[in-house]
């Protein structure tokens, strides 16, 4: 990855300029494990311990319950309310794993910390990852925890399941989902409508992503955007997984939501860099 | 009164994740619905997912609506000149909270409008006179639920933690997407005391005539349910009257309207 | 306006850390619905250069286009038109470079993550400046020193009072040792004693080499700190010179100065109508009030100020050489 594109377009550089890419390495590395550091103490959201209560003891569970509980309305029968609950539980990450990471930038954007980011020479990739990895571990503690009231809830049944299969399911999602999380801080940059998205994306997965029934009972025309998404695949694999498939029988469907996630996340940063340039060029950089 | 409630109501941010929720809740109810209806679940069933879609929005409104406009005001440090004011500060809240609440209407219009259009639904009201009946005391209702929760508000910002985890909660103890009677015997009791509960069952069964919330429970009818609730909202006003009371001398003997 | 140069002999870049030339900067705001938009121009083509080392002021009124050529010389913004170098650096080109090498105080109390400590603040920004830890372990504490914030570095910065919190930006702005700070109002807000400190610090930052850009609102701190200010009103530099050297252009008039109790509106306008009277300013807000006359007669207006005071009580009346300010108020207002 190199440190600016900017830089290259350089006309010419003097070799005092010239970074060798050992350096790069070791900035890039730099700049991410300060921003791990300071992801959790300098982030407010997760400061207090009702949100800590409410995100890991309330909302899931809840949430959980609804659909369960329309399913058996809808339904009466229990294993299409378990196919929600399953579904929901890998959702609830969506908080931390998308809402907490976008807010990141919308909190720096009130506190007026955003224009000190910018005006630093940190590579931009290194700087969001590293604020969210807190997030990444918030998510899959958030997950870890629907999955234990779906079993002693909601009685699913995990006999079969295999563990090591739901765990990388859950760990590969909450990382992949981030790169939501990048794009909406994005649009950060330059819009203020950036957490009404957020808001949105907090419950959008529940309607496009397989949590609730398949993907393939949606019109034609919203099923790419349930494909788009990393949590789609993720939802599949835990099923899989609690099922009894094994890492390599999933190995497929992690794979496409590795190669999804990752195109994400380069969308989000080059949309990042993009939105930067446009944001000095028509000054709105600081406005929210 | 009603304009500073203003100021912070139209601002988008602060209303449309309280219409999210509720319209994806709602859309993948439809969406059950339309699949399960192979052995044809009938207009009627469409009708109560919107009507409860649209119910969601307004609850959602009302919950978050009046514990952030109170958070609004600690944020922006005008607490204290609200509870300075000449009036009653049962009466600004009352005004905010009537205002949140229509506002949560506008937002179930649009939640109920979206649903019948995607999905095709019917409007064939069972009792058009009764159902806008239902619907105004719900409304009025909702706002006397709103007005007793804003006191923890006032108090501390806690409140605004309470009121947040309440969202889904009172979507499922109200009945607003399916049946109560679904839940487990030891939670029907908290969702009997909410009043707009009551008004749910009423709206429901002027529009699409079958007793919905409680099914075999409680065999009630219409002005059953209405008489349930407008005891309820009374009972409400009361205690908000006293709690507000009460509230706003603590409030200001322990300075805790100062920390944010 | 002056002739525009370009500077090109490498002589120039290693002479001067800023160099400006002919910049525009337009910001066009379009309607909710973007069928009409507005363009203001902010920056109607200004040239100056700062040599390194030097602290250079940069005064005007609110508007006048400080804040755009801040951030336009800073990378956060992009001119309309003309050139800017920073330590040679084309700000357009070479974004990366340049803010390696500067550091940034906005004024405000903003801009400063409240949850952590002063040190976490200063540590993660030096790990974003990709200072090697080595390096800003024994440079963090320095910074400390100098800004004086010794025992309260570990207290977490929402503690803070707001000339703390300044002081901190200070500290922050230098942790990747720039060559080149910019200070943007940086004693906005304080009061007269976190202010003096403030300035003493701008002082200490300039014997250790430092480059300095100060925008300003108050004439005097520009008079004390500055070695040469450029005034700047409607996007245009209308004088740039020392601060002696700006004093000289309002050499031909004197300040009387009154202090009074119980003047009105129709006082000052009765000042005004008076001979000579070139401008009048006056503080009537407080209990007393601070009437400050420019007029090249001030004799002849001292004696004609008891005629005209009808009421006014003068409690206090003397006749003062010309400041800075009432250069800059000549150069701002004509």
């Amino acid at each position: 990855m190199t440190v600016a594109t900017e830089e290259e377009k350089q006309p010419e550089k003097t070799l005092a300029e010239k970074e060798t890419l050992a350096k790069k390495v070791a900035l890039f590395y730099r700049v991410f494990s300060g921003s791990v550091l300071f992801g959790r103490k300098g982030t407010i959201l997760w400061d207090s311990w009702e949100m800590w209560i409410m995100q890991i003891f309330i909302t899931p569970p809840a949430e959980m319950a609804f659909f369960f509980l329309l399913a058996i309305a809808v339904y009466h029968d229990l294993t299409q309310a378990q196919f929600t609950v399953i579904g929901n539980a890998v959702q609830s990450m969506s908080f931390a794993a998308v809402f907490a990471v976008a807010n990141i930038t919308s909190q720096d954007k009130w506190q007026g910390t955003l224009q000190t980011l910018i005006v630093t020479p940190a590579n931009r990739m290194a700087l969001f990852i590293g604020r969210a990895m807190f997030q990444i571990f918030m998510s899959a503690l958030i997950t870890a925890a629907a999955f234990i009231y779906a079993d002693f809830v909601f009685g699913i049944n995990f006999a079969h399941a295999n563990y090591l299969a739901l765990g990388i399911a859950i760990v590969l999602t909450s990382v992949m989902m981030i790169s939501f999380g990048l794009l909406i801080s994005s649009i950060g940059l330059f819009m203020r409508t950036a957490m009404i998205v957020a808001n949105i994306f907090l419950f959008l997965t529940m309607l496009v992503s397989g949590v609730n029934f398949p993907v393939q009972a949606l019109p034609l025309w919203l099923q790419p955007v349930g494909w788009a998404i990393p949590m789609t695949y993720g939802v599949l694999a835990a099923r899989g997984a609690i099922m009894g498939a094994s890492v390599l029988s999933l190995g497929t469907i992690l794979l496409k939501e590795l190669i999804d996630g990752i195109t994400v996340l380069f969308v989000g940063y080059f949309l990042m860099k993009g939105f930067e340039r446009l944001a000095r060029k028509s000054g709105r950089l600081e406005e929210y | 009164m009603v304009l500073s409630a203003k100021n912070f109501v139209a601002d988008p941010q602060f209303v449309i994740p309280c219409i999210i929720a509720p319209f994806i809740f709602t859309m993948v109810s439809l969406f059950f619905i339309v699949s399960s209806s192979s052995n044809n679940v009938g207009a009627s069933a469409l009708l109560a997912a919107v009507l409860g879609g649209g119910l969601m929005g307004v609850w959602g409104t009302t919950v978050y609506g009046s514990a952030n406009s109170i958070g609004f005001d600690r944020w922006n440090g005008t607490m204290e000149a609200t509870l300075a004011a000449p009036s009653p500060l049962i009466w600004i809240v009352l005004g905010r909270v009537l205002w949140n609440t229509f506002i949560g209407v506008i937002n179930g219009f649009i939640v109920l409008g979206i649903g019948m259009t995607w999905f095709r639904v019917g409007v064939g009201l069972l009792n058009p006179g009764l159902f806008v009946l239902a619907t105004i005391l719900t409304y009025v209702s909702m706002s006397s639920f709103g007005l007793m929760l804003s006191t923890v508000y006032v108090l501390s910002r806690k409140g605004g933690f309470i009121e947040n985890s309440m969202e889904i909660p009172v979507y499922i103890a109200t009945g607003t997407s399916f049946a109560v009677a679904l839940l487990p015997f030891y939670a029907l009791p908290i969702s009997f005391i909410i009043g707009p509960t009551w008004g749910i069952e009423a709206i429901k069964r002027a529009a699409v005539g079958t007793a919905y919330a409680y099914g075999p429970l409680l065999p009630t009818g219409y002005w059953t349910d209405i008489a349930f609730m407008l005891v309820a909202t009374l009972a409400y006003f009361a205690l908000s009257f006293i709690l507000f009371q009460r509230v706003e001398t603590i409030a200001k003997k322990n300075g805790t309207i100062e920390e944010y | 306006m002056q002739v525009v140069e370009e500077p090109e002999s490498a002589k120039s870049r290693e002479e001067f850390a800023i160099e400006v030339r002919d910049l525009r900067r337009e910001y066009v705001t379009r309607s909710f619905f973007g069928k009409s938009s507005k363009v203001t121009e902010a920056l109607a083509g200004v040239t100056f250069d700062v040599k390194k080392g030097e602290l250079f002021g940069l005064i005007g009124p609110n508007g006048a286009g400080k804040t755009t050529t801040i951030k336009i010389l800073t990378t956060l913004l992009t001119p309309t038109s003309g050139r800017a170098f920073v330590m040679g650096l084309d700000v357009n080109r070479q974004i990366y470079e340049i803010r390696k090498r500067i550091g940034i105080v906005f004024g405000g109390e903003r801009g400063l993550y409240n949850r952590v400590t002063a040190v976490e603040n200063m540590k993660y920004f030096s790990d974003l400046y990709g200072v090697d830890p080595g390096i800003s372990r024994k440079r963090i504490p320095e910074l400390i020193h100098l800004v004086g914030l010794e025992g309260r570095e570990n207290d977490k910065v929402e503690k803070y009072s707001r000339g703390m919190k300044q002081r901190l930006h200070i500290a922050k702005a230098l942790v990747n040792d720039p060559e080149l700070v910019f200070l943007d109002e940086p004693t906005i807000g304080l009061d007269p004693a976190g202010a003096r400190d403030i300035r003493e610090m701008i002082r200490e930052m300039e014997k250790w080499g430092k480059t300095i850009l100060l925008t300003t609102h108050y004439m005097f701190e520009a008079d004390e700190l500055c070695r040469r200010i450029a005034v700047i009103s409607k996007g245009k530099i209308v004088a740039l010179d020392t601060p002696s050297g700006l004093k000289k252009l309002v050499k031909d008039i004197s300040v009387v100065e009154l202090q009074t109790y119980g003047a009105t509106e129709s006082f000052v306008e009765k000042l005004k109508s008076l001979n000579d009277v070139i401008r009048v300013v006056a503080d009537l807000d407080s209990e007393r009030q601070f009437v400050k006359i420019q007029t090249p007669n001030a004799a002849d207006v001292l004696t004609k100020v008891t005629q005209v005071a009808d009421g006014v009580k003068i409690i206090d009346k003397s006749i003062k050489e010309p400041t800075l300010e009432d250069a800059y108020l000549r150069l701002v207002e004509e």
